[in-house]
């Protein structure tokens, strides 16, 4: 019993000189993944976006006055443990971040139940727009299906579509069958041929028969939908087979600079569509530098720092805290609820001004959601790998809604219907 | 003293064979159910039964089913997962065409459906054995994961490919789907592995199970004293694929909620089989001992690791103190040296732990996560040295000693 005698004594003590560092604040956990298969593009994301809070708490305080308490519970990916990281954090949070399509089918029926608002940027279920269906889901500032929409826009800027073959490289899992719909729709619009290559969760590493088979049909090109170590499967695979690079676009969760690092200049060409983009100079990051890096807060590296992965968790962040932001302005409370910050992410409207403020401008673009649609659908820009860092090599591109509106509201209505009874937020117009 | 038996006499066949024949076993089981069916509910937080509660009895009653194959008749399957994915799908397609259907009559009707794949599955068992059956099962787990995701029909061609839980009600009470309260959940999960309970434990020891038990020692042997192989080898699968199939329809209806088809990869196969190794092959309780470790333990070690120690109160230390030192003390007495040197690990981790706190350590979420996965592992070496016949074993040797204490051999 001495031992223990001593550790009541040295709990005391460490109570009294107030190492306890006891957290307040506003509770925003992250539902984050740094182990396991997918953990080397977890990390980037994870690292931006804590330190974007990180930045604000020591710059600022916080937002309006209060702190943000920005803990991690690591999921690894595996939904059993993000439906375990759900309902341990779910009693106090604010907000869940789900960090997976898989997670985010999970939690997706019960956030009705439990009013927590999910915010999903740029994942999830692409209906997930359709406020007036979906009204605790948020996948601002755009969904896949403007991504497949925009890829098939920026190709057809190169050359007619009709009589070429697109083929489809997919993670075989519901985040990469998730553009199929509206891929096929566009196939028939506009005449081209589109071929989906599953790959599954087993051989992302060897996909040599995927490209195989992308080496006999010799398609116009290919768009990749890949996430962990597929995306690097995919791209090393594609040098070894010769696949002209310019011919080969990803999602912007496929353009990872590490990735693409592994072959330098035999990448050269890659291009990802994103709806963010990295921007050392801008004003944002030299605060994290100052706040947080020199002070020895930060987990991350300068070349991760460099990448478009950590600028997203960033704007990740970014779109979290504007949120938070506007509940507060609206409710005049700077201890706001989730029912409140659901009405905050429901009316966000960051604009240019609005991201030169933040020392943000060209790392998204300006967005704004409403009741009706919770996605914004600010388009992004398309990036190419130049051997050593991706560069935009478009202008500002507007995926195009009203080709996939009635798609999306014919699935909204399907899932509604799925899990009947569903409430419906009537209120919204238009 | 606590487990005496002296004085228990047994003046008839029925009360000798009774399934409790010592009287502080029953008791045990009462106190078991009480608190499975009484105080857990009343106290038990959502988190607790969505985290702990519910996937431990589900996994168990998974390991049951792996354990009528495998620990009763002796025929090695690595293809549980699959045949829980069967039961699950089969439940889904079910309550999708007949709405009417009350959930818990699918979801007992649907280890049917598996238990009629796994008979298919199991044909090969009449000609091959050991380790040329594990990969014959092995065919059935890749297999119908291909024909989950291939076959369309099975999702109600659902873009996504993943399936989703419906809310049912009973009278007005929902069972399923996200509206579904936890405690109904936990419920139906506890009542219907009660039932799948008691009936193994009666057919393990009834002819089949004696059948199952002489196949698994020598099929030869027992080929000539009259058992018909076939007939034995069949029903084990066909009832071990059964309540792997019940077990299934519960692990995606009344735990996750929704499923996709690389939810019942191999990886889950492999959980089952550990849980059943650990926890004791050819034993009912071991599936429980088994899951505790394997399901509960990290979620348990996550939550402690994330605790600030010397914001614990007092009082807690105590009885934290109070619990190790009786184990401690119970071990000096038992002299079993394994559980001595656990508790004794585990007391300087606790201690270690709150000091590197108190000092302002502090353990981020994925390092955490790493250490989880080195002290679960390391505790399955453990466990299998200081015991290679699994908990069931372990506890059945400290109730004997317990029976004879404070007189050893």
């Amino acid at each position: 019993m001495k031992q223990f005698a001593k550790l009541a004594i040295a709990t005391a003590v460490g109570v009294v000189m107030g190492t306890a560092a006891i957290a307040d604040g506003l509770y925003a956990p992250n539902l984050a993944y740094r182990t396991g298969p997918f953990a080397a593009t977890g990390i980037p994301l994870m690292n931006g976006q804590r330190d974007y809070i990180a930045m604000l708490n020591a710059r600022d305080g916080g937002v309006g006055g209060i702190a943000i308490d920005f803990d991690e519970c690591e999921t690894g990916y595996s939904t059993a443990k993000g439906v375990e990281c759900y309902e341990k954090t779910r009693g106090s949070a604010i907000v869940t971040q789900p960090w997976s399509t898989g997670i985010t089918l999970q939690v997706l029926p019960k956030t009705n139940v439990d009013q927590i608002p999910i915010l999903a940027p740029g994942y999830g279920f692409s209906p997930m727009a359709d406020g007036r269906t979906f009204q605790w889901a948020f996948n601002a500032p755009s969904g896949y299906w403007d991504a497949a929409d925009m890829i098939v826009q920026y190709l057809e800027g190169q050359g007619d579509l009709s009589g070429k073959e697109i083929a489809f490289l997919h993670l075989d899992h519901p985040y990469g069958k998730e553009p199929i719909p509206v891929f096929e729709a566009m196939a028939e619009a506009k005449g081209f041929d589109f071929n989906p290559i599953p790959v599954g969760l087993t051989e992302m590493q060897n996909q040599s028969a995927q490209w195989l088979q992308i080496r006999r049909t010799r398609p116009d090109y290919v768009v990749m939908w890949g996430w962990g170590a597929m995306n690097a499967g995919a791209i090393t695979e594609a040098v070894k087979t010769r696949f002209p690079m310019e011919n080969f676009v990803g999602v912007w969760w496929s353009g990872h600079d590490a990735d693409l690092a592994l072959v330098g200049d035999a990448g050269k060409g890659y291009k990802s569509i994103s709806f963010s983009f990295p921007d050392m100079d801008a004003p944002v990051m030299a605060d994290i530098r100052k706040h947080v890096v020199d002070t020895g807060l930060s987990l991350s590296n300068e070349t991760e720092m460099q990448g478009v992965f950590y600028a997203r968790g960033i704007v990740i962040s970014m779109i979290l805290v504007e949120g938070i932001k506007t509940a507060q302005d609206h409710f005049g409370t700077a201890e706001i609820d989730a029912t409140q910050l659901r009405w905050g992410l429901e009316n966000l409207n960051v604009t240019e001004e609005r991201l030169a403020e933040l020392g943000m401008s060209g790392m998204v673009p300006p967005f704004s959601t409403s009741c009706s649609n919770h996605t914004g659908h600010s388009g992004g820009w398309m990036l190419e790998w130049d051997g050593a860092a991706f560069a935009k090599v478009s202008d500002h591109l507007m995926p195009n809604v009203d080709g996939y509106a009635a798609l999306a509201a014919e699935k909204a209505a399907e899932y509604a219907e799925a899990n009947a009874p569903w409430p419906i937020n009537e209120a919204c117009e238009g | 003293m606590l487990y005496r038996t002296a004085g228990q006499y047994k003046t008839s066949y029925e009360a000798d064979q009774a399934l409790f024949p010592v009287r502080q076993d029953a008791i045990l089981l009462m106190v078991v159910l009480a608190l499975a069916y009484v105080i857990f509910p009343l106290t038990a937080s959502e988190f607790t039964f969505q985290t702990l509660l519910i996937p431990i009895l589900i996994y168990s009653l998974a390991a049951m089913g792996l354990n009528i194959l495998t620990g009763y008749a002796g025929q090695l399957s690595l293809g549980t997962a699959a045949f829980m994915g069967v039961g699950a799908y089969a439940c889904y397609k079910m309550i999708t065409l007949m709405p009417w259907m009350n959930p818990v009559i699918a979801i007992l009707l649907s280890g049917v459906f598996s238990a009629g794949v796994g008979v298919a599955f199991g044909i090969p068992s009449l000609r091959i054995k050991g380790f040329y059956l594990a990969i014959a099962t092995l065919a059935a787990q890749f297999f119908l994961i291909w024909l989950f995701e291939k076959w369309a029909w099975l999702y109600n061609y659902n873009a996504s490919g993943a399936i989703q839980v419906p809310n049912l009600d009973i009278l007005g009470v929902y069972v399923t789907g996200p509206l579904a309260s936890s405690v109904t959940q936990y419920y139906v999960v506890l009542v219907i592995v009660t039932l799948l309970t008691l009936l193994c434990i009666n057919l393990t020891r009834g002819t089949l199970g004696r059948t199952w038990k002489a196949t698994r020692d020598m099929d030869i042997a027992a080929e000539l004293i009259g058992i018909n192989l076939m007939k034995s080898k069949l029903t084990a699968f066909a009832v071990s694929s059964y309540i792997v199939g019940v077990a299934g329809a519960l692990f995606v209806f009344q735990w996750r909620g929704a499923a996709e088809p690389n939810l019942f990869e191999i990886g889950l196969s492999f959980e089952v089989l550990f849980i059943a190794i650990i926890g004791g092959l050819g034993s009912i309780l071991g599936n429980y001992l088994g899951a505790i470790l394997i399901v509960g333990l990290p979620v348990v070690l996550n939550i402690v690791g994330e605790i600030e120690l010397h914001d614990v109160s007092l009082a807690v230390w105590v009885i934290i103190a109070l619990v190790l030192g009786g184990l401690f003390a119970a071990a000096v007495s038992l002299r079993s040296k394994g559980t001595m040197i656990g508790v004794a690990v585990v007391t300087l981790l606790l201690v270690g732990y709150a000091f590197a706190q108190s000092r302002g350590f502090e353990l981020h979420s994925a390092m955490i996560e790493h250490l989880n996965i080195m002290i679960v592992g390391s505790l399955i070496v453990f466990f299998l040295i200081i015991e290679p016949h699994g908990l069931a074993r372990l506890w059945a040797l400290i109730r004997e000693k317990l029976i004879i204490w404070p007189f050893p051999h």
